[in-house]
C-alpha cells in the first residue's frame, strides 16, 4: 500500500466520517491505525456489501462494472484460457489393405480450446456521492470443441491418404453409424476376431475458426452515508449471439454498520442467430430471457470475522440449449416383422444405427441458490482466509456445491500472495445422457424403420451430466509507489466424472482440464496524487507541452529522472470501397482474374484442371481495433524506457461474387472456408519495448532518437476451419491459415528505430518525425515475413485555450509486400511424396508370377505419380488461398494521409491531469502492390496520466 | 427444493443469532476488517474472470448465456 500524502489522510478521514455520520472528533481513534490503514478502511467497509451482493450470481449481477469502492481506479487485464486435449480415442483394426493392423491414432493437428481475453475498465468519482464505472471486455477463442458423443467404434473413420511408412492418416472419427446394444443400451463392437467387445464413449470433436465477443457495461451508483443505490446495463455482442441487460441494486447499512443489507434484480435479453450446419446450413433463431434476483445480508461478527450470506434465483425463459451441440440417437433393429431380424440379434445384443439430431433442452428453467462466505482474520499472520460454500438447485434436476478457499497473505513491501482451492460438484440434468435410443417399428414400404417420437428433451452435453472440477491457483499482486498494483494468477483446473460428490459421474472420456492464467494492472487514481502530464502542465508550463498528434508514437519523453506515465492508445482502421492495383480502382472482375494468380480452374468441356482461374471470393470490408498500453519510466533525465504491450482484433467481411461461383471450385463445404461470411480473429499481439534517449532539449526545441524491439508475441498461425470436403476429410478439423493480414503480429523479431523532433513557441508548436520498421528475420514459425516500414510524419498544433489544443499532419508511409509465404499445400498431413523404390521393380507381362526382366526403374510412372502429386498438392494450396488477401504480392504499398486531431488536458475536476488526444487520419493518396481494397481511414484515441 | 426451507431457517437464524449475540465491535475496532486482505473480494477482476470461466463450463455457476451476456458456447 502507497503512503498516502497527509492531504489525502485528512479527507480520507473526513469522507469516512460524513460516512459515519459524525463529527471528526468522536468518530476515529487514529492511534493504533497506520495512515494506509485508515485510507483501507475508508475503502473496505463500503466495498464489503457491493461486492457481496454480486458475488452470489456471478453473471447475472454484473459485479464486473462495481462502483462501490471509494477510489478512482483504472484497470487493464489480459487473460488467456487454454485447454488440454480431449481423448480421441485410438483403435486396431485392419486397414485398406487388410495386410496389417494399425494403431489408427487421431490427428494432434486439431489445436484444442483457447480464449484470448481483454478488458478495461475505469471507475469514476462524478461528485463525492456519484460514481460511475464501465468496462469493456473483449475475447476471441478459437479450437475444437465436442459437438456430440458417441460409442468410439460406431464412428466413421474419415481417412486421408497415406504417410510415408503407408500408414493411414486418419482426420477424424465423425458421423455415428452401426453399435450394438444390450438390453441396458450398453454399446458393444466386433473386434477383428469377430467377438463382440464392450465399446467406450468419445466425444466428437468439431474445429471453429476464431470468434470474438465485444462487451460494454455501466454502473452508476449513488451513495448515502448508510445507503446505496446503483443502476447499470450493457450489451455483449458476437455473431450469433447478442445480450442487452439492466440490473438495479441497493445496499442499506444499520447497526453502527456492523450490519449490511443488500438487494438487487437483473434482467437479460439474447437473440440467438447460429448457422446451424448438419448436413446442410440452417439459420436458427432464437431468444431468451433471464430475470435473476439476490438478497444478502453482511454481518461483523467480531474484530477479526465476517459473515456473509446470500440467497439468490433466477429465472430463465425461451431458446435454452446450445445451437452447436447434438445428441445420437440409435434405433435398435430388433423388429420381428424385419426378413434381417436373426442376423441382427446377438445375444442380448442388438444391431443399432445412429443419426444425429440438435439438443432439446426445456424452454423454461428456474434456480436458486445460496451461499455464505466466511472472512477470518489471522493475526500472528497477518493473513485472511476466505471461506465460500455455495448450493445451487434447479428444476433441470442439476444441483451443485461449491466450495472454495483463499489465503490471502501479505508479505510486505507490497506483495501479497493468494493460493486459492476451489472444488465443485454436480448431479445430471434429468434429460442429459452420452446418447440415446429411440424406438423404431420396421416398416418394408420406407426405409427401413419409421421411427417413433424422440423424448420432449435430451441433450449430451457434457456441462449437463453429473462431474466435479477441481481447482487450484496462486495470485501475486505488488503494490507499486504511487497507487499502481499489478495482479497475475494462474489457475489450473481439471474436470473429472470421478470428481463427482458421492460418485456416479459421468466415464472418463467427458474428462479434460485447463489453464488461465490473468496479468492486470490497476492505476489508483486517488493515491497517483496530481497528474504531471507532458512536461508539467499541471504547474503551469503550458508552452512546454507536447502538442503530439494521437496518431503518432513515441512523440515526447519523461521530463526527469523518476517520472511515470501509463497511457492506453486505441486505433481503428477501416477498409472498403473500390478494389485498386497500384493508385487507381478497378472493378470487380479485373481483380478475379488477375489477383489470384494460379488459382484452379475446372474446365467442364475438356473435364481437366487448369491453374489459370480466378479468386473465389472477394473482401467487402475490413476492419482493425489495436488497444495498446503505454507504460513509460524514465531512470534518467536523459533516458525513457518504454513498454508497450497491444491486444488487437480484425474483423473481415467476405462475399462470393455470382461470376466466381460458376468458375472451376466453388465454396465446398460451405460452412468454415473462406468465402461468404465474416473471418474474425482477436488476442495479444506483438510487444514493443522502446529507449527513447534526449538528444536536445531547451525551452523551444526538442530531439529525440529511439530504438526500439518488438517481440513476436502475437500468433501467426491462426487456421479456419476447414470447409474442402472432398480432399481434407470433414469440414469439422482445422484447415487453412487464415488471411496473411488478419494474423495477431508479425511473427518475426523487428527493430523499430525513429528520430523525433518537437518545437513550441507562445500557442504554437510543431514537430517531425521517421520512423522505421525493419523486420530481422526472413520468415516467421509460418513461413513468411511481412514487408519492412518507412513512415514520416510533419505537423503543427495550436492551444485553443490552456486545456485544448488542436494538430494538423501529413503523413507518408510505405510497406513492402510479404516475403515467402505460407507453407505450400499442406504439405504436413496432405498427399505423402513419390518413392523411387516404389518404382524400382521387374516385369511380369503375362502375370504368370515369373519376372520377365531385372529389377529396373520405371521412369515414366514415377514422373507420372509425381505429376498426380503436384497437382493434388497445387489443387488443395489454391483451395486455400481463395482471396486476394492470400497472396503475399498484394499487401503494402505507398500511402499519404492527412491527420486532424484534438486534444484536451483537463484542468480541475474528477479528470485532472488526465489527457485524452484524437486524431482523424484521412487517405489522400494511395498506391497499393498488387491488389487491395481501398482504406477508408484510421482512427486514434489516446489517454495518458503522468505520476 | 427438500433443502431450500432449512437452509434458509439456518441462515437467517445465524444471522439473527449474531445480532443479538455478536459482541458490538465498534468502528475503531474494525482495523483488521479494513485491511485489504479482509475485503470480500481482494481481486475483483481476477474473480470476475474466473466467474466467467466457471459459468462457460458449469451450469450452476451462472447459467452459460447470463455472464453479462455471451453465449459461451464451447
Amino acid at each position: 500500500m502507497a503512503m498516502p500524502r497527509k492531504g489525502a489522510v485528512v479527507a480520507a478521514i473526513k469522507k469516512l466520517n460524513r460516512h459515519y455520520g459524525r463529527n471528526d472528533e468522536d468518530c476515529f481513534d487514529l492511534t493504533g491505525f497506520s495512515k494506509s490503514e485508515v485510507l483501507a478502511k475508508t475503502l473496505s467497509l463500503s466495498l464489503h456489501a457491493l461486492t457481496a451482493a454480486a458475488l452470489i450470481l456471478p453473471g447475472l449481477l454484473h459485479q464486473t462494472a462495481q462502483a462501490a469502492a471509494d477510489d478512482d481506479e483504472i484497470d487493464f487485464q489480459y487473460s488467456h484460457y487454454q485447454e488440454g486435449k480431449r481423448d480421441q480415442g485410438q483403435a486396431t483394426r485392419p486397414f485398406n489393405d487388410g495386410t496389417k493392423d494399425v494403431n489408427l491414432k487421431l490427428p494432434s493437428y486439431r489445436n484444442p480450446i483457447e480464449v484470448e481475453g481483454v478488458r478495461g475498465s475505469a471507475r469514476i468519482s462524478l461528485t463525492d456521492r456519484v460514481k460511475f464505472a464501465f468496462n469493456y471486455i473483449q475475447d476471441t477463442w478459437s479450437g475444437a470443441t465436442p459437438l456430440a458423443t458417441a460409442p468410439e467404434h460406431s464412428l466413421k473413420v474419415n481417412q486421408l491418404g497415406n504417410d510415408q511408412n503407408g500408414n493411414p492418416i486418419i482426420v477424424s472419427r465423425a458421423t455415428p453409424e452401426l453399435t450394438y446394444l444390450d438390453s441396458k443400451n450398453r454399446p458393444y463392437y466386433f473386434n477383428d476376431q469377430g467377438t463382440l467387445l464392450k465399446d467406450k464413449y468419445l466425444h466428437i470433436l468439431s474445429y471453429a475458426s476464431p470468434e470474438t465477443r465485444k462487451q460494454g457495461d455501466f454502473k452508476l451508483t449513488y451513495n448515502w452515508d448508510q445507503a446505496a443505490l446503483d443502476i447499470g446495463g450493457g450489451i455483449s455482442v458476437e455473431n450469433d449471439y447478442e445480450s442487452r441487460f439492466a440490473n438495479i441494486g441497493g445496499r442499506l447499512d444499520f447497526n453502527q454498520k456492523q450490519t449490511t443489507a443488500n438487494a438487487g434484480v437483473s434482467y437479460t435479453n439474447s437473440e440467438i442467430n447460429a448457422n446451424v450446419n448438419f448436413g446442410g446450413i440452417e439459420l436458427l433463431n432464437a431468444t431468451r430471457q433471464d430475470w435473476a434476483s439476490q438478497i444478502g445480508l453482511t454481518q461483523v461478527i467480531n474484530q477479526n470475522a465476517i459473515l456473509n450470506l446470500g440467497i439468490g434465483y433466477t429465472r430463465s425463459t425461451g431458446y435454452q440449449a446450445n445451437p452447436y451441440k447434438a445428441a445420437v440417437f440409435y434405433y435398435k433393429r430388433n423388429d420381428p416383422y424385419d426378413p434381417s431380424y436373426a442376423d441382427y440379434i446377438i445375444g442380448n445384443k442388438v444391431r443399432s444405427e445412429g443419426f444425429t439430431v440438435l439438443e432439446q433442452r426445456p424452454d423454461v428453467r428456474n434456480q436458486w441458490n445460496w451461499s455464505l462466505r466466511w472472512l477470518q482474520y489471522i493475526k500472528p499472520l497477518d493473513a485472511a482466509l476466505h471461506f465460500n460454500y455455495s448450493f445451487n438447485l434447479d428444476d433441470w434436476g442439476i444441483n451443485a456445491h461449491t466450495f472454495e478457499a483463499d489465503w490471502v497473505q501479505p508479505l510486505g513491501k507490497g506483495w501479497t500472495i493468494t493460493p486459492r482451492i476451489r472444488y465443485y460438484s454436480q448431479e445430471s440434468a434429468s434429460f442429459y445422457q452420452p446418447t440415446f435410443v429411440a424406438g423404431g417399428k420396421y416398416d418394408p414400404l420406407n426405409y427401413p424403420y419409421i421411427l417413433d417420437k424422440l423424448p420432449n428433451y435430451f441433450s449430451s452435453d457434457q456441462r449437463l451430466s453429473g462431474y466435479g472440477t477441481l481447482s487450484g491457483g496462486i495470485s501475486v499482486s505488488k503494490e507499486f509507489a504511487k497507487g499502481i498494483r499489478l495482479d497475475t494468477g494462474i489457475e489450473y483446473y481439471t474436470h473429472q466424472g470421478a470428481l463427482k460428490l458421492g460418485g456416479g459421474g459421468e466415464a472418463d472420456f467427458a474428462d479434460f482440464d485447463s489453464w488461465v492464467a490473468n496479468a492486470s494492472l490497476k492505476v489508483n487514481l486517488s493515491s497517483v496524487g496530481h497528474g504531471l502530464v507532458h512536461g508539467d502542465s499541471a504547474h503551469g508550463n503550458q508552452h512546454r507541452h507536447p502538442n503530439i498528434p494521437a496518431g503518432v508514437l513515441f512523440g515526447h519523453t519523461l521530463e526527469k529522472a523518476g517520472d511515470v506515465m501509463a497511457g492506453y492508445r486505441y486505433m481503428h482502421g477501416w477498409q472498403a470501397g473500390h478494389f485498386m492495383q497500384g493508385d487507381s480502382n478497378v472493378n470487380e472482375q479485373q481483380i478475379l482474374n488477375n489477383s489470384c494468380p494460379g488459382s484452379v480452374r475446372f474446365d467442364e468441356v475438356q473435364q481437366q484442371l487448369y491453374f489459370d482461374g480466378p479468386c473465389t471470393s472477394l473482401p467487402q470490408s475490413m476492419s482493425m481495433n489495436m488497444h495498446m498500453l503505454d507504460l513509460m519510466y524514465a531512470p534518467t533525465d536523459w533516458l525513457t524506457l518504454m513498454l508497450m504491450p497491444q491486444f488487437v482484433d480484425m474483423q473481415m467481411d467476405m462475399y462470393t461474387p455470382d461470376s466466381a461461383t460458376t468458375l472451376g471450385h466453388s465454396s465446398h463445404g460451405g460452412g468454415g472456408s473462406h468465402s461468404g461470411h465474416t473471418t474474425q480473429s482477436g488476442g495479444i499481439g506483438d510487444t514493443g519495448m522502446y529507449a527513447l534517449v534526449k538528444l536536445f532539449d531547451n525551452s523551444q526545441h526538442h530531439v529525440h532518437i529511439t530504438f526500439g524491439l518488438s517481440a513476436p508475441t502475437g500468433d501467426v498461425g491462426i487456421k479456419l476451419k476447414g470447409g474442402i470436403e472432398d480432399l481434407h476429410g470433414p469440414a469439422n478439423v482445422d484447415g487453412a491459415y487464415t488471411h496473411y493480414g488478419m494474423q495477431l503480429g508479425s511473427g518475426t523479431w523487428d527493430l523499430k528505430p525513429s528520430l523525433t523532433y518537437t518545437g513550441a513557441f507562445n500557442d504554437w508548436n510543431w514537430g517531425a518525425q521517421v520512423a522505421g520498421t525493419k523486420r530481422l528475420e526472413n520468415s516467421n514459425s509460418s513461413g513468411y515475413a511481412l514487408g519492412d516500414i518507412f513512415e514520416t510524419s510533419l505537423w503543427g498544433g495550436y492551444d485553443l485555450t490552456h486545456w485544448l489544443s488542436t494538430t494538423l499532419r501529413v503523413a507518408y508511409s510505405w510497406q513492402g509486400a510479404i516475403k515467402n509465404h505460407y507453407p505450400y499445400g499442406r504439405k504436413d498431413y496432405v498427399a505423402p511424396d513419390c518413392k523411387q523404390s516404389d518404382y524400382i521393380r521387374a516385369d511380369d507381362n503375362n502375370g504368370d508370377g515369373i519376372p520377365d526382366s531385372a529389377a529396373y526403374f520405371h521412369q515414366s510412372e514415377f514422373s507420372s505419380c509425381q505429376i498426380f502429386i503436384s497437382t493434388y498438392r497445387r489443387r488443395i494450396d489454391s483451395l486455400d488461398r481463395p482471396s486476394p488477401m492470400d497472396f503475399p504480392q498484394n499487401y503494402g504499398g505507398h500511402y499519404v494521409d492527412v491527420g486532424f486531431g484534438i486534444a484536451a488536458t483537463i484542468p480541475d475536476g474528477a479528470f485532472a491531469g488526465h489527457r485524452f488526444a484524437f486524431e482523424w487520419l484521412q487517405p489522400v493518396y494511395t498506391d497499393v502492390n498488387g491488389y487491395q481494397l481501398d482504406r477508408d481511414g484510421a482512427l486514434s484515441a489516446t489517454w495518458s496520466y503522468g505520476f | 427444493m427438500a433443502l431450500s426451507k432449512p437452509f434458509i431457517s439456518l441462515s437467517f437464524c445465524l444471522t439473527l443469532l449474531c445480532l443479538v449475540a455478536c459482541a458490538t465491535v465498534q468502528p475503531w475496532e474494525r482495523g483488521n476488517l479494513a485491511k485489504p486482505q479482509m475485503a470480500l473480494d481482494p481481486y475483483p477482476l481476477q474473480s470476475a474472470l474466473r466467474a466467467h470461466n466457471y459459468g462457460s463450463r458449469e451450469v450452476a455457476a451462472g447459467s452459460n448465456a447470463a455472464q453479462g451476456g455471451g453465449c459461451g458456447c464451447y
